[in-house]
């Protein structure tokens, strides 16, 4: 008999997703009421979640579902930033005019795909999760129709994605074809470790996750899409998506594949490397701050799969605390973003901001707190987080790959101090609007304080994360 | 047997009757029927074979879905009329040498694959062997569908939802300035909105605003 109670955060978040739908539907002008309950749901969902938090190992549905603390705690941070997502993103759905019912019930079911995606044990469930979370974000990219740059979007992610679903299809196929069986634990068993034809398989699907997570190769389409899309769904792919790629991708590599390591640690080192080097690079020649905050994605997810290639379980739980930390970060500056507001229309390039700090010393102050972190200054949470990585990194006697990340480290240090340059030190532009919805202005004092003050209680979200054993 | 022969080689020969009247008619509409016909009648090949579920499935996607899709693409681009120049016109067309070389790969894979069942029939009778001639394959799908990989089923649920709404979200616009018929406005319509007692003055006429 299957625990039931083990899986009802899916089963409430499915029937909310249903019951929004229909209520929207026969509710005329009901999209705010279906927006605030839809953020009610979520909250309820986080609630059951956090239910399940002392559940250690648990198997459902002939052991392709898993139950555990590495899936509750991810569960848990994809839930909880999908509800600071929605809660500040109202005012901007309003203003653009594309508040409509079916925006909270695309993140509700792109949510929903990302907790299967987290829970599988399966080649199967892990790729109807991955489709759903995908189907639902094609959707909300181009989301803003009247908009050419959302439409091009769109249509790029989708084209982009669909090729590279391909390819981890195809990857699965092989390794279903080599290994016998679909299920992450039966695939550990029956490998041959000599059998280099399962490299193929494991390489396609290292494609086709490097992709979602947009790290170097597979990183086109973020800059584009990033820009395109209308700025809540844009600080949406720059969190969620990413979170549940990386859960797969620790299972994928270290439940079935741990014993082939010396074949996929070099591709994982090579990603990094190349994500590491080609965000900090490439950002460098920004204007627009959509297109920035994508290429620093790109090199800080070459830092999160640094840590996923030492093989050991300090590496794994360095990744997910650098991707916790990361995830508070993106938050607090993406509210910034969202206060850049003058007249009704949104402002988004970097000369927008300048002398910022003259106009609105609070927000600058914060701005200036989460760049710093981005950075990697010390006493931020960020630098905390390339600590862990570079320490784990550096035990497993990994040198090449640590140098080359602290001087990518310094590179994109070049490219946060010029914001902060422009904002304190350029001449002043017109004030932008001072009066903001509640939710923004908590959310960014809640992250600022976080980001300001890790240093003073660091062993909180070590001791969470260490109980995350992996191997 | 005799009879399962004859309906057999019936249903095969309407088959490849009418995949060869899909490519020689020059009607395009023609081509589509003859289409439907070929589905139809694989399926019930299909069913002759003991697969059931396999034949209905057809019938619904694609006689039900494609072939009617086609149909209307046909019809409403007009291309009806539009005769079959391949093997009418003087000049050379590059589609038979491609066409060829297509036809020709799928030959030799039809020979690899008849000869390895041919030659190494172990492969087949595994396959056989694990299919239960005693429950239909409605039956045996139903039960690892609901039991094993209910969770799969659902989730595929939620997926064709989610491209449904996209769908709608995508294209749905409001146009406004459209007049539209509603019974229910029509029937509640009292005597005082419709009719007005005017008091007409002399020389004066009545101003009428529609």
């Amino acid at each position: 008999m299957i625990n039931i109670n083990l899986i009802f955060p899916e089963i409430f978040i499915s029937l909310s997703i249903m019951f929004l739908l229909i209520f929207g539907v026969y509710k005329k002008n009901s999209s705010k009421l279906v927006y605030s309950l839809s953020i009610i749901s979520l909250l309820i969902v986080l609630a059951l979640c956090f239910n399940l938090r002392t559940v250690t190992e648990v198997y459902l549905f002939n052991e392709s579902y898993q139950i555990g603390y590495l899936s509750t705690f991810m569960k848990i941070l994809v839930i909880l930033s999908g509800v600071f997502v929605m809660s500040v993103s109202l005012k901007y759905l309003k203003i653009n005019n594309i508040l409509k019912i079916e925006f909270p019930i695309l993140i509700l079911s792109s949510i929903l795909g990302m907790i299967v995606m987290i829970s599988s044990n399966d080649l199967i469930v892990f790729y109807m999760g991955l489709e759903l979370q995908s189907l639902s974000l094609y959707v909300l990219a181009s989301f803003n129709k009247d908009n050419i740059l959302s439409s091009e979007s769109g249509l790029k992610y989708f084209i982009l994605s669909a090729l590279s679903s391909g390819l981890l299809l195809y990857g699965c196929s092989l390794i279903y074809g080599f290994s016998g069986s679909t299920n992450f634990i039966q695939i550990s068993e029956n490998i041959d470790i000599n059998q280099y034809s399962l490299t193929f398989g494991i390489v396609f699907i290292l494609v086709g996750l490097a992709f979602k997570i947009s790290a170097v190769p597979f990183h086109m389409w973020a800059p584009d899409v990033y820009q395109g899309s209308p700025t809540p769904v844009t600080l949406f792919f720059a969190i969620l998506p990413k979170v549940a790629a990386l859960t797969v991708l620790i299972k994928i590599l270290y439940v079935p594949f741990l014993n082939l390591i010396e074949q996929w640690q070099m591709i994982v080192i090579f990603l990094s490397i190349a994500s590491m080097i080609f965000g900090a690079v490439a950002a460098i020649g920004q204007k627009n701050l959509k297109r920035l905050i994508a290429y620093s994605s790109i090199s800080h997810m070459g830092y999160t799969i640094a840590g996923l290639s030492t093989g050991t379980n300090e590496g794994i739980q360095s990744s997910i605390i650098y991707i916790s930390i990361y995830v508070v970060m993106n938050l607090g500056f993406f509210c910034c973003l969202l206060m850049l507001k003058r007249d009704g229309k949104y402002y988004e390039t970097v000369e927008d901001m300048s002398g910022l700090s003259k106009n609105h010393p609070m927000l600058s102050f914060s701005l200036l707190l989460i760049l710093f972190s981005l950075a990697g200054i010390p006493p931020l949470a960020g630098f905390f987080a390339k600590f862990y990585v570079f320490m784990a990194v550096i035990k497993s006697e990994m040198y090449f790959l640590a140098i080359t990340g602290l001087l990518s480290t310094v590179i994109a240090a070049f490219y946060y101090l010029r914001i902060i340059k422009i904002i304190y030190f350029d001449p002043e532009k017109e004030k932008f609007d001072t009066h903001h919805n509640i939710a923004l202005k908590v959310s960014l004092f809640i992250t600022t304080i976080f980001i300001l003050f890790y240093f003073i209680f660091p062993s909180k979200l070590i001791q969470i994360v260490s109980k995350i054993n992996v191997i | 047997m005799i009879a399962h022969s004859i309906f057999f080689f019936a249903f095969a020969f309407i088959a490849i009757i009418s995949a060869i009247m899909v490519t020689v008619s020059k009607n395009t509409v023609h081509s589509v029927f003859f289409l439907i016909l070929d589905f139809i009648s694989i399926s019930c090949l299909f069913i002759m074979m003991g697969a059931e579920f396999l034949g209905m499935i057809m019938l619904i996607v694609y006689v039900g879905a494609v072939a009617v899709l086609f149909l209307f693409v046909v019809m409403m681009l007009n291309v009806a009329k539009q005769s079959n120049e391949w093997f009418k016109s003087s000049s050379r067309s590059s589609h038979i040498p491609i066409g060829l070389l297509v036809s020709i790969i799928i030959f030799f894979e039809l020979i690899i694959v008849i000869g390895g069942w041919k030659y190494k029939p172990e492969l087949v009778n595994n396959s056989i062997n694990s299919v239960s001639s005693e429950i239909t394959n409605t039956h045996s799908i139903g039960y690892v569908l609901y039991t094993d990989y209910i969770h799969l089923f659902q989730l595929s649920g939620m997926i064709l939802l989610v491209a449904m709404i996209g769908a709608i979200v995508l294209t749905f616009r409001k146009r406004s300035g459209i007049k539209r018929q509603s019974y229910f406005k029509q029937i509640s319509r009292e005597r005082s909105e419709g009719i007005e007692l005017v008091d007409v003055k002399k020389n004066k006429g009545v101003d009428i605003d529609v």
